[in-house]
């Protein structure tokens, strides 16, 4: 594969919106998740709730994309307005011209909480749904896509990846084998996935859904927490003042359940040999690994024994779902992001939620954050559907 | 970008095989509507066949066609799945569920998910290679087919691409008029492969103008994204036909040349 060059990115989740305020929160172990006080969906559990997205005066779609207006687009021009982005691929777009500029985006649930919210309000006697309602522009998988493809003025290859929480991750190959087939120059990927009823109760549906704040990796622990989170990249052929690379990923299906992993983690371990092999890189070149760490009891034995298989126990391992939450199609990017902070910083995080870890867990599991040379990081996503994709970011001085 | 086609399925009301599409795109004889039989996929246990929705049933059926033209299994194939609202059914009734007493079933529930075909078909035929699921609104059969040929050329290898739409209840019929299911599967290989159907040539150009649909596709089927997919077919079935376009974007095309 090509090495490609990371020249922007930014995050927002419920850890902070912005990535010197996700930054701040790895510092600080202070998880962003919080008792659920959604009234439109009273579950008792946690969420990792961005609380600006509720006021109209924070984020105010343009006029012309009016028709856009929803939470996960909402989300999506929050994400894009912090750390320059929007100028980053501004000058990207001058210099390579907007049609060589691809936009990939990753979602699971899009804008669905528009149609959850339209289906509440059914005319009693035909059934139609309101007729303010948009389904083009809110809800379909696409609609992210297209909004951040105007909001950025690009007019190259877009598509939309939806493949549950590995979705986000998986935007990254897609762009590398692009920009490698001299397709485009440049390409911005992301996710974006915002809190919506089918989520919170789908997952409660599934008896994956914590009473309590999740803790992955924690003896204790009783499943997951749902956030919502976006967060973008932008990638480029690898140029010498380049600091932030992509270099490896692998892709991978487990054939075996449609959510539930493998129990040996048999295709996470493929995706994470692929990714290091991709970059010539062997296990010990890794010197943080950004677990998938969902805090269900499957996915983090699963995952442990893949780790443990690939790794041995030494690599310096944690989950930050615990300062986020599972932001399920944003998890890829929202992670990515995490990966590339911890390299900028010398830092590795901690498991802010986590008491005790699971003694079956294999893996060395940090638990405090700490201050440390990082030059490579490699982040897990997983997803329902047994899709796996691991990512490997290294740095060069 | 070139690429072989070693295989195709199709399913869509009146061409319920490659062989009878292959008759209609040749224009030796006319489009006929008939009613499509409900897809049963052999590869789905009944269980399994009963738990899925029947998007994700149209999806495999068409695969299994495609399958049954080619030398290479689904093992040795990455996928490339796509669909305009690949869970528009099960979104109708979790939608009505939540609406009211919010007691949604788990089945259901992984059956929303947008790569729910991928994943029942990966498990169905122990396929572990890279799976992944696209939505482009009414341009996705291009982007798909785009995501699959870039993976093919880059990757030196096989890729299974299918692209399928079926139809969606009231009310969401009214904001999406999906009518009838459409489904086109292709066996995509590197260029040259000894058993292939044709070669192509893949290109992203900019659109000069709205592309205009084949005389004979069915007005009900112009929501569909698959359906534009079968300009890409003729050019297997009609040898008066050497390139198509297929809408990519507001701006840009998938240019489908003949080698």
């Amino acid at each position: 594969m090509s090495t490609l060059a990371i020249s922007a990115y930014t995050a927002s989740s419920a850890a902070g919106v912005g990535k010197a305020a996700v930054a701040r929160a790895l510092h600080e172990g202070r998880s962003g998740l919080t008792p659920n006080d959604l009234d439109w969906a009273p579950l008792p559990c946690w969420i990792g709730h961005i609380r600006s997205l509720n006021g109209d005066q924070e984020v105010e779609i343009p006029q012309s994309l009016r028709e856009f207006d929803c939470r996960n687009n909402r989300l999506a021009l929050l994400a894009l307005e912090q750390d320059g982005f929007v100028t980053a691929v501004g000058r990207a777009r001058e210099r390579f011209g907007s049609a060589r500029v691809g936009v990939f985006i990753g979602t699971s649930t899009s804008g669905i909480l528009s149609t959850e919210i339209a289906y509440q309000h059914r005319d009693a006697q035909s059934g139609r749904l309101p007729t303010d309602y948009r389904y083009e522009t809110t809800h379909n998988l696409d609609a992210t896509t297209e909004f951040v493809r105007k909001v950025l003025g690009l007019t190259g290859p877009a598509m939309t990846i939806s493949t549950a929480c590995s979705s986000s991750a998986k935007v990254f190959c897609l762009a590398e084998r692009f920009i490698r087939l001299g397709l485009i120059d440049a390409a911005v990927v992301g996710g974006v996935d915002s809190l919506c009823h089918t989520t919170l109760y789908g997952f409660n549906s599934l008896q994956l859904v914590s009473p309590d704040v999740c803790r992955p990796f924690d003896i204790a622990r009783r499943g997951l927490s749902i956030g919502e989170a976006a967060g973008f990249a932008l990638l480029e052929k690898s140029s010498s003042s380049a600091s932030l690379q992509l270099q490896g990923y692998g892709e991978t299906s487990d054939a075996h359940h449609m959510s539930t992993p493998h129990p040996e983690g048999e295709g996470a371990q493929r995706a994470m040999l692929d990714a290091l092999d991709r970059a010539g890189l062997t296990p010990k070149d890794i010197d943080y690994l950004n677990l998938h760490g969902t805090a269900t009891l499957a996915n983090d034995r699963a995952e442990g024994r893949a780790v443990h298989a690939v790794f041995g126990g030494t690599v310096a391992c944690s989950s930050t779902k615990g300062f986020t939450g599972h932001t399920l199609g944003a998890a890829g990017i929202t992670e990515a992001a995490i990966a590339l902070l911890c390299m900028e910083h010398d830092f590795i995080p901690g498991c802010p939620t986590i008491q005790n870890v699971d003694p079956e867990t294999h893996c060395n599991i940090v638990l405090k954050g700490r201050s440390e040379q990082v030059g490579r990081v490699m982040s897990n996503s997983f997803g329902f559907g047994g899709s796996n994709c691991a990512l490997l970011f290294g740095k060069v001085a | 970008m070139r690429i072989s086609i070693d295989a195709v399925g199709v399913l869509a009301p009146g061409l319920p095989d490659w062989e009878t599409a292959k008759t209609v795109l040749a224009e030796r004889s006319g489009y006929i509507a008939a009613p499509l039989e409900a897809p049963q996929p052999a590869c789905l246990a009944a269980a399994e066949r009963r738990r899925s929705s029947p998007t994700v049933r149209l999806a495999i059926a068409v695969v299994e066609q495609a399958l049954q033209q080619t030398a290479l299994a689904p093992p040795d194939m990455a996928m490339v799945f796509s669909s305009y609202e690949a869970a528009g059914l099960i979104t109708h009734q979790l939608c009505e569920v939540l609406a009211g007493s919010r007691e949604v079933s788990p089945t259901q529930f992984h059956n929303s998910v947008h790569n729910a075909p991928s994943g029942y078909y990966s498990i169905a035929m122990n396929a572990r290679r890279a799976g992944s699921s696209v939505c482009r609104g009414e341009w996705s059969f291009a982007a798909g087919l785009l995501n699959a040929v870039v993976q093919v050329v880059a990757e030196n290898a096989p890729v299974l691409y299918v692209c399928y739409d079926s139809p969606l209840p009231s009310p969401m019929c009214e904001v999406m008029p999906v009518l009838e299911s459409t489904a086109i599967a292709l066996v995509l290989t590197p260029a040259g492969g000894p058993s292939s159907l044709a070669t192509w040539d893949v290109a992203i150009a900019p659109c000069k103008g709205a592309v205009a649909w084949q005389n004979w596709v069915p007005f009900l089927w112009y929501a569909n994204a698959s359906a534009r997919g079968f300009a890409a077919l003729e050019l297997l079935a009609n040898p008066g036909c050497r390139a198509a376009a297929l809408p990519l974007s507001p701006e840009l095309n998938l240019e489908v040349k003949r080698c």
